[in-house]
């Protein structure tokens, strides 16, 4: 142990009320900071979760080709424009697309999916929602749709082409259950009996209230589709990887294709703001708790000032009474960011048992919380900056102090 | 004034304050300490002991003149030099002995050797406890330094200026807060130190008695020595 530390040390377990005070500000700030990120990004991750669950990580859709320019050569004043993009509806080489994308290691399984959108009706009641043609087998390797179905069994989905999977508010909705009978009409005009062999809460509110999962061929027949997919959605082994994953297939494919992020990119920015919010309304508890460092160290130097002088004489230098100082702010600073850690993932597993109705943008029926490390390392972190900003003023205005004047103050 | 000298300073000038309240406290001092000799510098108060003291001590750097240890010019030096110096070679006493409350007599006698780090924790131990025996505090080494008397608080200053054999002894009115008992007691110890480990002691002190029990008298007036007297010169032997 340095000299220094060793001196820091018993300052500051000579005054313990003080050092109670410092560490109680520290251990809350860091324990809070961690609990309300461990809250907001709870929300996230299970929206996030969700919506890859239920529409791929990455998606593949239309197909594009490029409008050439004019050969003439554009005046030097013209500003350069994006090239412009023909769209054609539909994929009509899905089974070659996805061949060559199982190729890319990040791809973990992919899923043709031919969407529309039809009007429901069962009983009195009718809905628009949003069909989805799928191939069983394909699709319950890509999506969450297995571990999403609360009522009936994806078998009974796969191995009759006259049955749905319907999202858990449409059922509600329309006030049908497994079993039931529903009808979807087509453009022509004509209504489509089908079987309600399943429903699946995606948790997600707009996926449960609209979505109905219909076999690919019997989709393709019930919208008049030339084409038997209308996009190819993924199951990437690393999400993350997704915007790098959709540049790469949009210029081998020519197919316009979507990460997740792009995709939520709004309610992703709304979750990224009510982080840094709550981010900074913690942060201001952990400032708050450094103040009181501040405070409590600059005290411990005033009362401090004849232990300075005579360490002075016996040898010290300026930068060891500094170090001194310093030293008792990085020991509240560590102490208080591991009892901060610990008390917060108490208090994070103790959030995540508290029962909460949510029925809207997300489905849940308790506090969602994230476990993540990065919450632990940035409030240690912010703790440990502001720490020693609070430690590093009184740390200077004690080596500052002339050793000569405190001892001249006894004799003369 | 022969032989090496362990310290010393020349022509030193230090004035005090600003302004109006300016002080030239030292006038052209100049000084030897020898190896194995005790001095006394006696005067009024405000005659600029104490202002000699920290000048020689490094605490405080002279405004004209030079400080030397052992013939090496400390005026050139920066902070860290002069505290590592303080700390090798330098031992203080003040009148207040200044211990750090919150540790014990042996822990106080061990933050000297903690800075200079030559030595194991183990043998820091060791040597403050020899360093407390040597001084009659053998049994209380573990005992808070405020839970100490004056007497005892001043003898764990002795023990604590004494930690890493220092060259040089500074002592500030030393016996100045003890009664004549513990005053005697202290110098003695002092002297017997001093002697038994070739050391030089400087001590500002007001008690005519202990100031004729040292080899040497510097009289000082208004930041001067003006007079110098040898124990041979007094015709006396005190020790």
């Amino acid at each position: 142990m340095t000299p220094t530390l060793y001196i820091g040390l018993r300052f500051l377990l000579h005054r313990k009320r003080a050092l109670l005070l410092s560490l109680t500000g520290v251990v809350f700030g860091v324990a809070i900071f961690i609990c309300t990120q461990a809250q907001t990004q709870g929300f996230a991750q299970h929206f996030v979760n969700s919506t890859i669950g239920s529409n791929g990580a990455l998606v593949v859709k239309s197909r594009f080709r490029p409008r050439y320019p004019s050969l003439a050569v554009p005046a030097r004043t013209t500003k350069a424009t994006p090239a412009l993009r023909l769209q054609f509806e539909g994929i009509t080489n899905a089974n070659e697309i996805m061949r060559v994308s199982r190729q890319f290691p990040d791809v973990v399984s992919c899923s043709p999916v031919l969407r529309g959108t039809v009007s429901a009706r069962a009983g009195f009641q009718n809905a628009t929602v949003d069909l989805y043609g799928v191939d069983a087998a394909l699709h319950a390797h890509t999506t969450d749709i297995l571990r999403q179905l609360i009522a009936g069994k994806y078998d009974d989905f796969r191995n009759n082409t006259t049955t749905l999977i319907i999202g858990s508010k449409l059922a509600d909705y329309l006030g049908v259950q497994t079993g039931d009978t529903m009808q979807l009409l087509s453009p022509s005009g004509e209504y489509w009996r089908f079987t309600v062999a399943g429903i699946a809460r995606a948790g997600v509110g707009s996926i449960d209230a609209t979505r109905v999962y219909a076999h690919a061929r019997v989709a393709q027949t019930l919208l008049q589709r030339p084409f038997g997919a209308s996009m190819i959605i993924y199951k990437l082994r690393d999400p993350g990887r997704a915007p790098a994953l959709a540049t790469q297939f949009e210029n081998l494919f020519q197919h316009n294709s979507e990460s997740w992020q792009d995709r939520e990119e709004s309610t992703l920015q709304l979750f990224l703001t009510l982080r840094a919010s709550a981010a900074i309304t913690v942060s201001l508890i952990i400032l708050l708790a450094g103040f009181g460092i501040f405070n409590v160290l600059t005290m411990s130097v005033l009362t401090k000032v004849k232990e300075i002088a005579i360490l002075r004489s016996m040898g010290y230098r300026r930068i060891d009474i500094s170090a001194i100082f310093l030293w008792q702010g990085a020991l509240i600073a560590a102490a208080g960011s591991f009892l901060g850690c610990l008390l917060g993932s108490v208090l994070t597993w103790m959030i995540g048992r508290i029962p909460i109705r949510i029925r809207g943008l997300l489905y849940a029926d308790h506090f969602l919380v994230s476990w993540d490390w990065r919450h632990y390392f940035w409030a240690t972190v912010l703790a440990i900056i502001a720490v020693l900003i609070a430690s590093y003023v009184p740390a200077r205005r004690a080596a500052e102090l002339p050793p000569v004047a405190t001892l001249r103050g006894s004799s003369v | 004034m022969n032989g090496q000298t362990a310290l010393k300073c020349r022509d030193v000038e230090r004035y005090l304050g600003e302004e109006e309240e300016r002080v030239h406290a030292l006038r052209g001092v100049s000084l030897d300490l020898e190896p194995g000799s005790i001095h006394a510098v006696v005067g009024a108060s405000g005659c600029g002991k104490s202002t000699l003291l920290y000048v020689l001590g490094l605490l405080d750097a002279p405004d004209a003149g030079f400080v030397a240890i052992e013939d090496e010019p400390m005026s050139h030096l920066k902070d860290a030099e002069l505290a590592r110096k303080r700390n090798e070679f330098i031992g203080f006493i003040f009148q207040f002995h200044f211990l750090m409350e919150d540790f014990t007599a042996q822990e106080n006698v061990m933050i000297p050797m903690r800075r200079l780090g030559q030595l194991p924790e183990k043998e820091m131990c060791e040597r403050a406890a020899r360093l407390l025996d040597a001084v009659g505090l053998g049994n209380k080494l573990t005992r808070p330094s405020r839970h100490l008397s004056g007497g005892e608080q001043q003898r764990v200053a002795i023990a604590r200026a004494l930690a890493n054999d220092p060259r040089v002894i500074l002592a500030d009115e030393p016996t100045g807060n003890l009664d004549t008992n513990n005053s005697e007691r202290a110098f003695e110890l002092l002297q017997r130190l001093v002697r038994e480990g070739d050391k030089a002691l400087l001590l500002a002190t007001h008690n005519p008695a202990i100031a004729e029990a040292c080899d040497w008298i510097h009289e000082m007036m208004d930041g001067r020595i003006f007079a110098s007297h040898a124990r041979a010169q007094r015709g006396t032997s005190f020790s």
